[in-house]
Formats: C-alpha cells, sequence, structure tokens
C-alpha cells in the first residue's frame, strides 16, 4: 500500500513513531531473560513486604511523630541484609546485576505498602544514576565497591545526592535556570582539590548515608558551566549535618540539611566538572551540565512514577478491601454501583502509571543511559560471566585511561540530542503521570473510607501525607511540566521558548 | 468575611480575627504535636472565656446567641489561621444543635449556663458520622425511666475532654435510632488513647466502649434521624465555613511566598505558571466565602429546597479545599511540605472537615434522595 520511503517520511511528522511508540521499537532489541529477572524482583519485592515493610510501615511512622530525631538505622541495616542497596549495581562493579527497568517494579511493590520505606532503599540509588552517569568510572567502582562490602559485612554503605539548596529548589533541576538563580554552594579551587561552602537542604538519607554526591560550583553566577560534582565521605572535616527536617510524610525516610564549611575534597573524589568530561567531546560545557543532568532526571524520574503508583495501587487496596469488608444500609459497599465505579476508576489510574513508567524506562533502554547495558550482547554477557571474571579481570580494566576515554564517549559525546530530549521529557510526562495519580487515587481511597480513612492506624491516610512529597521532590510536577514542554513539544515549534518568560 | 450580611457581626468578626491573631498565628505547629506533645487548654480556656463555645446556643442557656451565621463568622477566621479550634467550636456546636433540636432544654439547662469551666461544658459527638450510614452503632436497652448502652464507637470527636457525651444508638431492629446522653466518666465507659488523625491534631478524638453504661434519651426514641437531618442545614453551612476559612488561609501563605521566594532570578509570582495556581486558589477562595455567605442567607429564608442546596455548598466547597490546599503546598515547594509552614496542615485538616457529617458519596447520593423523595435505604 506505501512504501518503505513513504511510511518514513509520514511517520516522521510529529508526533513521531519513534517517540511515541517506545516499547514497540525497543522490544525487538529487549533480552528475554528479563521478564524471568523481572518476575522474581517483583517477588522479592513481595517477601520483603510481607516480613519487613508491613510490620513496620505504620508503626515506624507513629514512631517518627513521637520521636521526629528518629532515624531508621535497622530499617537500613534490615535493607542491606536483604541485599537491597547492591540489587541494582551492575556486576562489573560487584553487585547483583537485576535489570535497571526492574527497579520500577520493585519500587511500586513497596511503595504499595509504604513510600517511606522505599525511599529508604531507592535514594540511594538516585546517587547511584548520578555516579554511573558521570561517566567516571574508576569512581563509580571505588564507591558501589564499598557498599558491596558493606553489604558483606553487615555495615551499611548507603549514598546520598546533594542537589537542592535553601534558595534554589527548581533552579538546579535545570540548567536553562540555574544561571539565573541563586546557588551559593561553591567549590574553590586549591592545590590539590577544592574548598568547599555551602548548605544543601531536604536531602534524603542524608544523615544515615556513608558517601554523599554532592554538587557545588566553581563559580556561582555561572553554574551552568561550572557544575563539579564530588563524592564526600560522611566525617570528612568540614562537612556537618543541621537539622532533620519535620516533614508532614514519608517521615521514615529522613531529610537532612547538610553543612559544608571549608571542606577540603582532594581532586581524586571529583566525580564530574566540564573540564574532565571536554578531554572526550568538543561539546559546550553547558550542554555537558544538560546531558549530565538529563541521564539522571531520565534515569530516576520513571522512579518516583513507580513510587506514586505503588502508593495509588496501596490506597486503591486498601479501598477495595475496606468496600469488600463494610456495609452501609445492609449492603456491603463492594455491592454499590458508585463504589465499583470509583474502585475502577483507581484500578485504572494504577494501570495507566504503570504504562507511563513502563515506556520511560523503554525509551532509557532503548535510547539512554541504559542503552548498554540493555541490549542483548551486554545483557547476556554480563549474565553469562562469573563474579571473580568482573572482580578480577574486569575491574582493574575500570580504572584505565582508555576506559574513561570510551565512557566519556559513550555518555557524552555519541548520543544524539534528540534521543536525550526523548528521554527526558518521557522521564517528566511519567513523573507527572504517577504522582497526579497517586495523589487522585488516595484522595478517592479517604472518601470512599470516610471518617475510617481519616485514622492512622487504617493506613490510607498516612499515604495521603507521603504521596504529596512525590509531586514536589525530583523537579515539582510545574518544572516538569516544563520539561516535558521543553523535550517532546517545542522541538516542533521552532518558534516556541521555554524558560525565556 | 461575612460583615455584609450583617453589621451585627462586626464584634464577632473583630473578636474572632484577635483570638486568631493573639493565640493561633505562629503556634500551630505546636498545638498540633497532639496527642505526641501538650494540649492546649489555655486556647480552650480561651476560646470559652469569649463565648466562642456557646456561639450558637441562646442566651437563656448561656450562650451568646449569635446563630449560624455568627457560628460560620467565628469559624472563617479561627480556621483561616489553624482549623483544629474550629473543630472543637463546630463539634460542640453540633451537640449542642441536637439537644435544642431534640427539644432537650432541660438536659441543656443541666449543663451549659452552669459550666465553670470550657471541658464542663464540652459535650462530646462523633462528628464524622451519619448515624443513618453506619450499620454498626451502639445498642440501647429500656431500663426504667433510662437506657444501658452497650457497644463501640469510633471517633467520637472530643471524647477525652469532655465529661458528657451524645451518642446515638439502636433500640431495636431496623435502621432507625436515637440519641442518648452519657457520662463519660462512668465506670462502664473505656476510652482509647487519643486517636491519630490526619488532621485536626488538636481536636482530638478517641474510640469508646460501652458496657451497659446508663444513658438518657435526648428527645423522642427512634428519632435521631429527624433530628439529624433537621440540623445538618446549619451544621454543613458551619463546615463550609471551616473550609472557606481554610482556603483563605492557604491562598494567603501562598501569595505571601510567592512574592518572596525566587526562582530563576525572579520572584516566583512572576512565573505564569504560579500566577494560574495563585489565581486559581484565589478564585476558589472567593467562591468560597460567596457560598458561606448565601448558605447564611438560605438558612435565614428557609426557602423552598434550601437544605440540598446548603449541602451542595459544603460540598463543592470542600472539594475547592482539597484542591486548593494542595496547590497551597506546590506554591512552596520542599517548604510546604515541611511543618514549619502551614500549609501541610491545611492540606490535612481540608480533608478532615470534608468528612465531617459523614461519608462524601452518600453525602451526594443524599442530595438527589431529597430531590426525588426515594426511600434513603434504596439509595
Amino acid at each position: 500500500m506505501l512504501t518503505n520511503s513513504e511510511v518514513v517520511s509520514i511517520l516522521s511528522h510529529f508526533p513521531k513513531f519513534e517517540d511515541t511508540w517506545l516499547g514497540l521499537s525497543y522490544a525487538p532489541h529487549m533480552p528475554k531473560h528479563m521478564v524471568k529477572e523481572t518476575r522474581e524482583v517483583i517477588a522479592i519485592a513481595r517477601k520483603f513486604n510481607e516480613e519487613v515493610a508491613n510490620p513496620l510501615a505504620l508503626k515506624l511512622d507513629r514512631l517518627t511523630h513521637k520521636d521526629p530525631d528518629y532515624l531508621p538505622w535497622e530499617l537500613v541495616e534490615e535493607a542491606n541484609r536483604w541485599g537491597l542497596y547492591t540489587m541494582w549495581i551492575p556486576k562489573i562493579f560487584g553487585g547483583h546485576g537485576y535489570n535497571m527497568p526492574s527497579m520500577s517494579c520493585f519500587s511500586e511493590e513497596v511503595a504499595s505498602v509504604c513510600v517511606g520505606i522505599m525511599n529508604v532503599i531507592g535514594v540511594h540509588y538516585l546517587a547511584v544514576a548520578g555516579l554511573t552517569a558521570s561517566g567516571n568510572i574508576r569512581l563509580a567502582k571505588k564507591i558501589l565497591r564499598e557498599v558491596v562490602e558493606g553489604e558483606k559485612s553487615g555495615k551499611p554503605c548507603v549514598l546520598a545526592l546533594a542537589t537542592t539548596e535553601p534558595g534554589a529548589g527548581t533552579d538546579v533541576e535545570e540548567v536553562d535556570l540555574v544561571d539565573k538563580g541563586k546557588v551559593t554552594c561553591q567549590a574553590k579551587r586549591v592545590k590539590g582539590g577544592f574548598i568547599v561552602n555551602g548548605t544543601k537542604v531536604f536531602i534524603s538519607m542524608g544523615h544515615v548515608s556513608s558517601w554523599t554526591v554532592l554538587y557545588a560550583y566553581e563559580d556561582t553566577k555561572h553554574p551552568s558551566e561550572t557544575t563539579i560534582g564530588f563524592i564526600v565521605k560522611t566525617g570528612t572535616k568540614g562537612f556537618s549535618f543541621g537539622s532533620h527536617e519535620n516533614k508532614m510524610g514519608q517521615r521514615v525516610c529522613p531529610a537532612s540539611v547538610l553543612i559544608f564549611e571549608d571542606c577540603f575534597i582532594p581532586d581524586d573524589q571529583v566525580l564530574f566538572s566540564s573540564a574532565l568530561v571536554k578531554k572526550f567531546t568538543n561539546k559546550p560545557a553547558r550542554d555537558i551540565s544538560q546531558r549530565y543532568c538529563d541521564y539522571v532526571v531520565s534515569a530516576t524520574r520513571p522512579g518516583v512514577c513507580a513510587f506514586g503508583i505503588g502508593v495509588a495501587r496501596g490506597a486503591f487496596e486498601t479501598a477495595l478491601h475496606y468496600a469488600s469488608t463494610t456495609s452501609v444500609n445492609g449492603r456491603l459497599l463492594i455491592n454499590q454501583e458508585w463504589a465499583q465505579c470509583m474502585l475502577a476508576e483507581m484500578h485504572k489510574n494504577v494501570i495507566l502509571g504503570r504504562l507511563a513508567y513502563t515506556e520511560a524506562n523503554n525509551a532509557n533502554s532503548h535510547r539512554g543511559l541504559y542503552r548498554l547495558l540493555q541490549s542483548k550482547p551486554v545483557y547476556y554477557y554480563l549474565k553469562a560471566m562469573p563474579r571473580f571474571w568482573f572482580d578480577k579481570v574486569i575491574s582493574p580494566m575500570l580504572n584505565w585511561e582508555i576506559t574513561a576515554r570510551v565512557m566519556g564517549k559513550l555518555l557524552f559525546d555519541m548520543p544524539k540530542p534528540e534521543d536525550q530530549r526523548c528521554c527526558s521529557g518521557w522521564a517528566s510526562v511519567a513523573k507527572i503521570t504517577g504522582t497526579d495519580l497517586g495523589v487522585k487515587n488516595c484522595q478517592m481511597a479517604i472518601e470512599i473510607m470516610g471518617q475510617k480513612g481519616l485514622r492512622q492506624d487504617a493506613g490510607v491516610e498516612k499515604m495521603l501525607r507521603d504521596i504529596k512529597l512525590l509531586q514536589i521532590y525530583e523537579g515539582t510536577n510545574q518544572l516538569n511540566r516544563l520539561n516535558a514542554f521543553k523535550c517532546l513539544i517545542a522541538p516542533q515549534v521552532p518558534q516556541a521558548q521555554v524558560f525565556e518568560e | 468575611m461575612l460583615t455584609s450580611y450583617s453589621n451585627d457581626l462586626k464584634p464577632i468578626t473583630d473578636l474572632a480575627q484577635s483570638f486568631a491573631a493573639r493565640e493561633l498565628v505562629g503556634k500551630t505547629g505546636k498545638h498540633d504535636r497532639y496527642p505526641f506533645g501538650e494540649f492546649y487548654d489555655h486556647v480552650l480556656d480561651k476560646a470559652h472565656e469569649v463565648g466562642f463555645l456557646g456561639a450558637i446556643l441562646p442566651e437563656s442557656l448561656g450562650g451568646i446567641g449569635g446563630g449560624i451565621a455568627a457560628l460560620c463568622e467565628i469559624l472563617l477566621h479561627i480556621c483561616e489561621a489553624d482549623a483544629s479550634p474550629g473543630g472543637i467550636i463546630f463539634t460542640q456546636a453540633f451537640s449542642q444543635k441536637i439537644m435544642l433540636a431534640a427539644g432537650a432544654q432541660d438536659l441543656a439547662q443541666s449543663i451549659f449556663p452552669g459550666a465553670s469551666s470550657a471541658k464542663d461544658l464540652l459535650v462530646a459527638f462523633p462528628a464524622y458520622t451519619n448515624p443513618a450510614q453506619t450499620d454498626s452503632l451502639p445498642l440501647a436497652q429500656s431500663a426504667g425511666s433510662d437506657y444501658n448502652l452497650t457497644g463501640r464507637l469510633e471517633l467520637l470527636v472530643l471524647g477525652n475532654l469532655a465529661r458528657q457525651a451524645i451518642i446515638p444508638a439502636r433500640s431495636g431492629i431496623g435502621p432507625s435510632y436515637s440519641f442518648f446522653l452519657v457520662n463519660l466518666d462512668d465506670q462502664n465507659v473505656e476510652k482509647s488513647e487519643p486517636v491519630f488523625t490526619l488532621g485536626l491534631h488538636a481536636c482530638p478524638a478517641v474510640d469508646v466502649t460501652f458496657s451497659g453504661v446508663r444513658a438518657r434519651l435526648i428527645g423522642e426514641e427512634n428519632t435521631g434521624r429527624h433530628y439529624f437531618e433537621e440540623i445538618s442545614p446549619e451544621m454543613n453551612a458551619a463546615a463550609a465555613a471551616m473550609n472557606a476559612g481554610i482556603l483563605r488561609g492557604a491562598f494567603n501563605e501562598a501569595l505571601a511566598y510567592s512574592q518572596k521566594r525566587e526562582q530563576g532570578g525572579r520572584p516566583i509570582v512572576n512565573w505564569s505558571e504560579i500566577g494560574m495556581m495563585l489565581a486559581s486558589i484565589s478564585v476558589k477562595a472567593d467562591v468560597a466565602a460567596m457560598c458561606v455567605h448565601q448558605s447564611c442567607l438560605e438558612l435565614e429564608q428557609k426557602k423552598s429546597g434550601y437544605e440540598p442546596r446548603v449541602s451542595a455548598a459544603a460540598l463543592h466547597i470542600a472539594e475547592l479545599s482539597c484542591d486548593a490546599t494542595s496547590d497551597g503546598i506546590q506554591i512552596l515547594g520542599g517548604y510546604g511540605y515541611m511543618k514549619d509552614y502551614a500549609q501541610e496542615k491545611r492540606y490535612r485538616d481540608a480533608r478532615m472537615v470534608q468528612a465531617l457529617l459523614g461519608t462524601v458519596p452518600f453525602k451526594k447520593l443524599d442530595i438527589i434522595r431529597q430531590a426525588t423523595n426515594t426511600n434513603p435505604n434504596n439509595v
């Protein structure tokens, strides 16, 4: 009916086939074993829920209200015993190397019981994304190997990532805004390293982390071109914790204030800078910062969607149980049409959100940060080779200059801008979708359950408190809408300008 | 805000505003710590001193005889700062209204005029329940001139503070129920610790179990539904006023913050997306205030069909408030999620106020039941 060239031409119009049917595009490239592996991951999550999350969720929430300074050390140790801090660390760094998209499925499961507990696990992987997306394989290996050792020794080595500043929240999530903002965390070059001064706020898991991925700026007037990422060990001179934030929800996961006062960080703990990456690409410093930022948020925002859909599912399941066991006027609610329609709507929301994070992960697997790991040859190679091969043979190679050069080229020079936009745009769409639907489902559950839903011991009121944070962190949903516009819509409209109002 | 309704309300307005400014503003975080922190007895005592706990009681019963408009005006201004004391005033008015609707002047006379302290005056009530929609009410058995109550009731508001409570209970088979006055200090009453709820922490509720506790019938037996429905329009207007106050507070705080906070090198109020959100909250706050005003007029004029219209206003304002308080947090970003600001409390409190007088879907179905005069048990 149509020639190939006609099909290509027609499908290149907005919305382009490749940017829209991501799952279809990725399907032929997806390793089949991912299905089996993902099934196993979901089963682990359900077992973890049954044995750990379910018994603790409401108890810990109550405890944190009694004692606002509570820190979840025991929970972190338990998660460490379960191997949850290494499950998605690639095997070349000594981790279990489960496929990255499966983490979203795991997140949905655990968040359906308690998104605060999921955050105690998940925030660590925000920092893992910050490490691996930097291309600094030598440093990533050093830190991630410590995480693996922490699992073996039973002394957890958990990571945090510090971006937000007291006067800059949205600004530091968007390279187009950061130069206009008021960032203050400054890194001043000195002999052998940098002196860092500044404050970071709302840093999840700060107090209980062993290492923090920290972003500062050599020139706070031109931060987009002078962003510099460090890794800083807790206890380093000049690095201290301030107060522990008093949040409405997700209270089991502490949000910390990090204070840097003349904190010396040596050169070998510089994770990322445009100067480092410049060795491998001719792209401008600002574009390098944008690409790095996009890699991190493209990987983590689908995860936030999964968090939100987990909460949406928890609210649905709680309301379903209530409706199945509560009679009004002598009839079970589950047999009243209005309740059936509300429950169907909630279930629909869960399904839609799950599709959103799945497609965003397909974008990352096919065209983004996971592209290499999720390709069939690399995936099956990593599966097939024994652990000692990575520990003894591959690991030393990660320190080679040629490895750094290859990674630098792969991450910062070769990828196409349209792939970057597709992944970042879809990540924002997923984040908005999952978190908004999560809020919606919690509201509906509260309405169905009436006064029962108002009680902390019924579970759903905690979900309503917990879910709200997801619309704020990882870029507010307002910023994510603008990013979705910038990445997915504006390129089709030459006169469109974003962040220029 | 309702001063255009009647100049007589001006003193009430001034009193409520000064009370809120003096006792509540800047202290909501501390008050909200309850039940894990201290209860604000002094605020309750002050509310009693200025007459807020008897706002709708006639002067002959020791109240200020202000009527529904006065109650709404008080609740608007109190809840703009902190909805918890608003919840106490609301519940107290609910109890008083039930007694008056049932013609139980003698009981009211025995409690209210002589009360020397706030706690003596308080009468607990299950304010989140529409008893007609609750299949598991306590049972009442006749025992001479009184009754014995047995069973459990959840979320009895003010149950840990008040010495007496109005309890709905069934004395026979079928949906009918009656209201009873119960002494909460009776040894056959077992009260839980304050229930940890979503919001309104400083308007506490407890679960109560009755084991054959002596109870006095309020009004006629099996007429509870009638009394409840008779006073529902006024209490709906009061709940609407609470959420209108929460809305106004959310807007004020969001607007003030957006003028101070800069992102992208300019105050966020100048971001048109934030401007749209602020405008949306402002519209909701103004519409809510107008709905409360109109509800008070409807309640005064009692024109045909006013009951579902007031109920509709309460339902609508609750939805507006729940949406707007979420946006109120959003405008403050991470700070809005922290207890250092009052926005997160408003987000929680709005849902609590929405649940007053029963479950939302049943309140909606009730409007259609009234419109079609169908049997309540068929809807």
